[in-house]
């Protein structure tokens, strides 16, 4: 029986603020912080971790998205379309987890984390550059859209491009999204930024609507497995509304080059951490 | 109806009563002394809403993730009603194959 104490509960719990605030503002679940925390900090078995973990994010993302899709910045259309590849992925992936060592996969997807911030840094003078043509995927399921930015107060038209290509790597971040208890915004944002040509801003928001239903995907057979504690996931579920209440109205003043470079920052710290965890897992600080 | 207010409406609500739920559970822990809870195994959502109904916080808790991950689940079925309202073919089967992908998921790892 694992024991938790109410110091432990009252820790996890403000833990889980920060990790609503940040995947309110990146567009992430809040996983990549809530699983080093309960690993690394009180020593939680990963299973567990994992297991407390997607739930969560089902409610981080759940709560930010709310905010977004009221202010109309989620592109709902767009996402839809993505989480045909996001769920597909995050149930192969939670059935998958079961078998494979889980230091490979923390090592690979440091690896990962530390490419995505490389490309990020890389692409921040173009937030989202005009003139970009719709594919013919795009022309046909009407994804191009628009939506008012109240940090320069303007409404921009956006269009999507490469949608195939990034329907396949949002396969991709469900997979990680399943195996690891993360939400996969971490992939899926810079992928819908980069690649499919949309404002960081409204990439952002449309991870989070989409991680909702990926984490619900692989929440639904770890729930079912046994691996969500109960007093583990609870201060989570409390803390990561809190939080995503907050950087909900953050996202709101934020400029984007700026949401950008903290986002970059962000992955390289959390990358180390991950490929540390990954050869050495023993390490509780 | 617009989509978007639907969307944003049943998400909200769906968060808000998980996150009550649990924070019952907590108080529930509270009040009990903060005694170490043993997660019981697989349980059906009968037997979920039968020991919360004795007051058992495991209980409250466990309500509180299955509303949680059915929240999602219900804001897809409600754009597929939504784009079929709307004849908006192509719509309603990506949201059908999301849903069915969903559905799948549970009773798979319900079987499982």
């Amino acid at each position: 029986m694992l024991v938790i104490t109410p110091f432990e509960v009252l820790s996890i719990f403000l833990m889980s603020i920060l990790a609503g605030l940040v995947g309110a503002i990146f567009g992430l679940g809040g996983g990549i912080l809530i699983i080093p925390f309960l690993t690394l900090v009180e020593g939680v078995p990963l299973p567990y971790a994992i297991g407390a973990s997607i739930v969560s994010v089902v409610a981080t993302s759940s709560a930010s998205a709310a905010t977004y899709v009221q202010d109309r910045l989620t592109n709902l259309r767009l996402g839809m379309f993505l989480e045909v590849g996001t769920v597909l992925g995050a149930i192969t992936g939670a059935f998958v987890a079961a078998f494979v060592p889980p230091g490979i996969l923390l090592v690979l997807f440091g690896i990962l984390l530390i490419y995505a911030s490389a490309v990020m840094i890389a692409g921040r003078k173009t937030d989202s550059p005009s003139g970009v043509a719709p594919d013919k995927v795009a022309r046909k399921l009407q994804l191009g859209g628009k939506y008012f930015d109240p940090a320069t107060s303007a409404t921009r038209q956006y269009e999507v491009t490469n949608t195939l290509t990034t329907l396949g790597i949002s396969g991709i971040s469900g997979l990680v999204s399943g195996l690891l208890g993360v939400g996969g915004g971490i992939i899926g944002v810079p992928t819908m930024n980069l690649l499919a040509k949309v404002p960081v801003k409204v990439a952002s928001a449309t991870s989070n609507f989409m991680i909702g239903v990926t984490a619900a995907a692989s929440s639904s057979v770890y729930f079912v497995r046994g691996d969500v504690q109960p007093l583990l996931v609870a201060p989570l579920m409390v803390g990561v509304v809190v939080g995503a209440a907050v950087g909900t109205r953050l996202l709101r003043r934020t400029p984007p080059l700026r949401v950008k470079l903290l986002f970059a920052v962000l992955l390289v710290a959390v990358s180390i951490a991950m490929i540390l965890k990954g050869f050495f897992p023993e390490i509780v600080l | 109806m617009d989509l978007n207010r639907i969307v944003a409406q049943s998400l909200r609500v769906g968060v808000l009563v998980s996150a009550a739920l649990s924070l019952f559970g907590l108080f529930l822990w509270a009040i009990g002394g903060f005694r170490s809870v043993a997660v019981p195994n697989v349980m059906s959502i009968g037997d979920i809403v039968r020991i919360a109904f004795d007051g058992d916080l495991t209980g409250f808790i466990y309500l509180g993730v299955i509303v949680l991950i059915a929240t999602p689940i219900f804001r897809v079925a409600v754009s597929s009603i939504y784009f079929a309202a709307e004849r908006d073919r192509a719509y309603v089967g990506i949201t059908i194959m999301v849903l069915g992908m969903l559905l799948f998921a549970l009773y798979s790892g319900a079987a499982g």
